[in-house]
């Protein structure tokens, strides 16, 4: 009689199973046991000569096997595939190569610094509103409290030009052009070209991009001011940012302020980029002259509000510490390719 | 100190230390030079803000008796509101004392002689401009204020000639001018070791009328820049007597009488009507009127009505910038420190503001050329004669600038184009290619002002360029675009800036609104640039207003497409626009899209001819294409192209 040792034959295929290293060698072990002709089978065939007893014994038993092995092939089929993968990744690669950009141009930084400016007084309920290069005696003087042959006037160095007009040396007009058309309440900012006669140098231009503020209601006060201007700085700047206003003159407003930040350099202690005072001018403002609400067809005991005005660059040369004003308008691919 | 100056006056620039003393440079905005440009206006501003008592001058003695005195007259009496004359005998000129000369030179002034420099001294001092004459030496001993007579001449104590005119006032004897008032004194009358008698002037002048006679004759002087900001008529008077009393401890010289004063108007003191409630209003703080009156009252304010919430205020005549509650508003403000006002959100309308198209716009684009790799310059609003030539511009057509900074900048721009070149010969030593734009304003004469935009891109194909236009138009969701041979008149042609066959006229729904092209050759040489140039010049005005964000989702048809190619031999001179027309043409609706995928016009060509190739694109909204659906019309359209003269389809 055939003796039927399934526990050796369980031995001797797990040993199989456990050595197959590879797909194809697994399907071969597969086949010898579980196949049509395989192992178990065999075993189930020979079981017509046992007892009804003992057929029904072992048969169970090598049922059992082949789940068993069924389950252990499928676990190690797994495993040789993973191998297989683990093998090809074994290729490495130097992550110490540099990358392939894609090619991308570049904003210039003042176009960049003009929409955060834009997005942070957007965002507090400012209207964006332009007005013309080329401006008349009137709207860049006269309307705002600057009178002819008054010495004020020589403050601001002006070009002249050929058609009667004059290029604006701030982008105050704007305040009176706006006003004139569209009653208060009212919060705008105003960006755009101004233009200065006079030499230039590390810190002067003739030609800079200014920003205007301009708030006007019934109650608006240089506590609301100090609101903005604050907000303002916190988020241009991305820091708590300390800032002054001390007394200064402006012809179109009364009272006039100087604002200054506090010095990042040196945090307020002195320093070159400070000339040694720990703050560095960043804006002139005021609260709007009652003379310009009149030259705006306003009523001005009506009205109170404020007005400020800034230089992007010299909000762009803080923010990204650029040490000479004229690289601005330069060209040089080499500056503007930084931003 | 400084920092204090800083925080409730004005800037201290810079402090320099002078054996025990300091110097402060203060820079003191042009409101605050009538009462401080003087070493008295900044001893009361310190005054107010520490609270301190301010010394007062010692008064002047009479020390020669009454005697005869000067005869003052003044004509232009609106150009001359107050003229005070005092006569000096028995002075000895000689240098001056040391601590004298010194104060002058620190201060930026010349020591002269004793006379002289009291004089300097004194309007250092007060802030009020004094002047000596050599009473001996003026025509009948008489002062005449009036205006100059045609071709009157006058040589000043530096020896300077100046020919007057009758709009510059001048301080003449009975006989010729003595001085041109308020800004220089004249060489005749000058004070000399043999002096005895002086008469000093301590006068007060209309301030148009000195800034017109020193610009005219185009002279700056420490009197002028005074008299020019205005300054209070009533402090002629204590500055002549400062003058005497120094003259008289210094030159030993008496005092001869009183003072001669012409002065017809008195300026009384201004009354200012100020609402206390306004001050928290403006402020936005609370200050309690006891602090706003003693505030006020440190700086020389009278107050009348304390009790009231209601102030009337009388301004010294020396604020000559004072007038409104405003002004006033400002003095209480600075000197209680803005720093003391707290940050409060302003209560308003939540209105969200709405969106400025232009700017929308303008960032739109510059974002779709930086994402097509080009860099964005900023480059100044002029140009020079050079380029106006260069360009072809008449110089009627561009607006000139007055006063130009130099020739470089004579003009302001009519176009984006020079400035981009330049940017061109600037960067190529450093870059061999690159793409740059600019989108800014351009000037015609006499009143056009409107932006541009421009790009260049350097030896590339024209059609590279094309393709950035399409992309700007597409994203800008602008339909309708057609490129038009431009067809330049002889005259255009022989200025014209562009190659002039390798360049074309942007059209949208037929208008021109702007150019692509090569740059001419011509141009490039004069700039010396090497590389070939291509360049679009887009009128950003009419562009912005054909944008729209509106874009319709087309559905994506389920039914598959077919894709068959066509190669066609052509003359050279036809368009890729005509053979696409045909295709549309004789395809109809069941070509979906037509796409040039190669060109060639190499040596194998048979003379005179190109090769084009095509991808079609067949596909329809309601059904599979059959492919013998699809042979029969490819068949219609090789047909339809074989038609023409010349072509032929290569199978």
């Amino acid at each position: 009689m055939v003796k039927i040792d399934l526990k050796l034959l369980k031995k001797q295929a797990e040993k199989e199973i456990e050595s197959a290293g590879n797909a194809e060698l697994l399907n071969d072990v597969s086949k010898k046991y579980l196949g049509k002709k395989g192992e178990l089978i065999l075993v189930l065939r020979s079981l017509v000569k046992l007892s009804k007893d003992e057929r029904r014994k072992i048969g169970s038993e090598a049922n059992k096997l082949k789940d068993f092995l069924k389950e252990k092939i499928q676990a190690k089929m797994e495993e040789v595939r993973f191998t297989g993968i683990s093998l090809k990744e074994s290729e490495w690669i130097d992550i110490t190569i540099p990358g392939k950009k894609p090619f991308s141009g570049h904003l210039h930084p003042l176009a960049l610094t003009k929409r955060k400016v834009e997005e942070i007084f957007q965002s507090m309920g400012f209207l964006i509103v332009e007005g013309p290069d080329m401006e008349t005696e009137w709207y860049n003087f006269d309307a705002l409290n600057i009178p002819k042959d008054h010495p004020a006037r020589d403050v601001w160095d002006t070009f002249y030009l050929k058609n009667k007009r004059l290029l604006r040396t701030h982008t105050s007009p704007v305040q009176v052009r706006y006003m004139e058309k569209n009653n208060p309440p009212l919060r705008i900012i105003v960006p755009g070209n101004v233009f200065r006669h006079e030499a230039t140098d590390s810190s002067h231009e003739f030609q800079l991009f200014q920003v205007e503020g301009l708030m006007v209601d019934r109650n608006i006060s240089v506590a609301n001011l100090k609101a903005i201007v604050g907000e303002f700085f916190r988020r241009f700047f991305e820091k708590d940012v300390k800032f002054r206003l001390r007394p200064d003159y402006f012809p179109f407003t009364e009272p006039s302020f100087d604002i200054a930040i506090s010095c990042f350099v040196c945090q307020g202690k002195g320093c070159s980029v400070c000339k040694g005072t720990g703050w560095l001018e960043v804006a002139g403002a005021g609260m709007v002259h009652p003379n310009v609400f009149k030259n705006s067809k306003l009523v001005p005991k009506n009205w109170q509000g404020w007005a400020f005005g800034f230089g992007l660059e010299r909000l762009a040369m803080l923010k990204y510490k650029i040490n000479d004003i004229r690289l601005f308008r330069s060209g040089d691919l080499r500056f503007l390719n930084q931003f | 100190m400084s920092e204090l100056l800083t925080k409730h006056f004005a800037e201290v620039e810079e402090i320099k230390k002078n054996g025990n003393d300091y110097i402060f440079d203060i820079d003191i905005r042009p409101n605050r030079a009538s009462d401080c440009f003087s070493h008295m206006g900044i001893a009361r501003e310190i005054s107010a803000i520490l609270n301190y008592q301010i010394k007062r001058f010692p008064s002047v003695k009479n020390t020669a008796g009454k005697q005869a005195s000067v005869k003052v007259e003044v004509l232009a009496k609106s150009a001359c509101p107050r003229y005070t004359a005092r006569l000096v005998k028995d002075i000895k000129v000689g240098p001056s004392p040391k601590w004298l000369s010194d104060e002058l030179k620190i201060c930026g002034l010349r020591p002269i002689n004793n006379i002289v420099d009291i004089a300097n001294y004194v309007m250092l001092e007060t802030g009020q401009p004094l002047h000596a004459f050599d009473a001996e030496k003026l025509a009948e001993g008489k002062i005449v204020v009036r205006f100059a007579k045609d071709k009157e001449k006058i040589v000043t104590l530096e020896d300077q000639k100046f020919n007057l005119s009758p709009d510059v006032l001048v301080i003449a004897d009975s006989n010729h001018p003595i001085a041109i008032a308020g800004i220089k004194g004249g060489k005749s009358p000058e004070i000399g070791k043999s002096t005895k008698t002086i008469i000093l002037e301590s006068a007060n002048f209309n301030p148009q009328v000195i800034r017109k006679s020193s610009k005219k004759l185009n002279l700056r002087t420490d009197a002028s820049l005074r008299f020019e900001h205005g300054i209070d008529p009533n402090l002629t008077e204590s500055a002549i007597n400062r003058a005497a009393f120094l003259i008289g401890e210094i030159a030993g010289g008496k005092t001869a009488g009183s003072v001669i004063d012409v002065y017809p108007k008195k300026v009384l003191a201004k009354m200012i009507k100020l609402d206390l409630a306004y001050v928290e209003r403006l402020l936005g703080i609370k200050i309690s009127s006891i602090e706003i009156k003693k505030i006020l009252e440190r700086l020389g304010f009278e107050i009348k009505n304390s009790q009231s919430k209601i102030f009337y205020v009388k301004v010294p005549t020396f604020r000559l910038d004072v007038s409104l509650p405003e002004d006033l508003i400002e003095e209480i403000g600075r000197i209680y420190g803005y720093d003391r006002i707290p940050l409060v959100s302003p209560i308003s309308y939540l209105i969200p503001a709405k969106r400025n198209l232009n700017v929308f716009w303008e960032d739109f684009v510059k974002n779709v050329l930086k994402e097509a790799g080009f860099i964005e310059a900023y480059n100044y609003s002029f140009f020079g004669e050079k380029e106006a030539k260069l360009f072809g511009y008449k110089e009627k057509e561009l607006v000139q600038v007055e006063n130009p900074l130099n020739q470089e900048y004579e003009y302001l721009r009519a176009s984006l184009i020079p400035g981009l070149l330049k940017n061109v010969e600037k960067n190529i030593s450093n870059f061999n290619n690159f793409k740059i734009f600019e989108l800014g304003k351009v000037f015609k004469y006499p009143l056009i002002e409107k932006r541009q935009l421009s790009g260049l891109i350097l030896d590339e194909e024209f059609y590279y360029l094309k393709g950035v236009v399409d992309l700007i138009f597409e994203k800008l969701g602008i339909g309708d675009v057609w490129y038009d041979e431009h067809q330049p008149t002889p005259e255009q042609s022989s200025q014209s800036i562009w190659h002039d066959r390798k360049c074309a006229e942007i059209k949208v729904n037929g208008k021109e609104i702007g150019f692509l092209g090569e740059i001419s050759l011509k141009i490039l040489s004069v700039l010396g640039i090497k590389n070939k140039v291509i360049l679009f010049d887009i009128d950003f005005e009419k562009l912005s207003q054909l944008s729209s964000e509106e874009q319709e989702y087309r559905p994506i048809s389920r039914f598959p497409s077919a894709i068959r190619d066509i190669a066609v031999l052509v003359p050279k001179d036809v368009k890729v626009a005509e053979i696409l027309n045909k295709i549309y043409e004789a395809g109809g609706k069941a070509v979906r899209n037509v796409e040039l995928f190669d060109l060639y016009e190499g040596r194998e060509m048979p003379e005179g001819k190109k090769n084009l190739a095509f991808h079609i694109i067949y596909q329809v909204g309601d059904r599979t294409l059959s492919s013998s659906e699809i042979d029969s019309l490819q068949r219609k359209v090789i047909k339809s192209l074989e038609k023409e003269q010349g072509w032929k389809v290569r199978k």
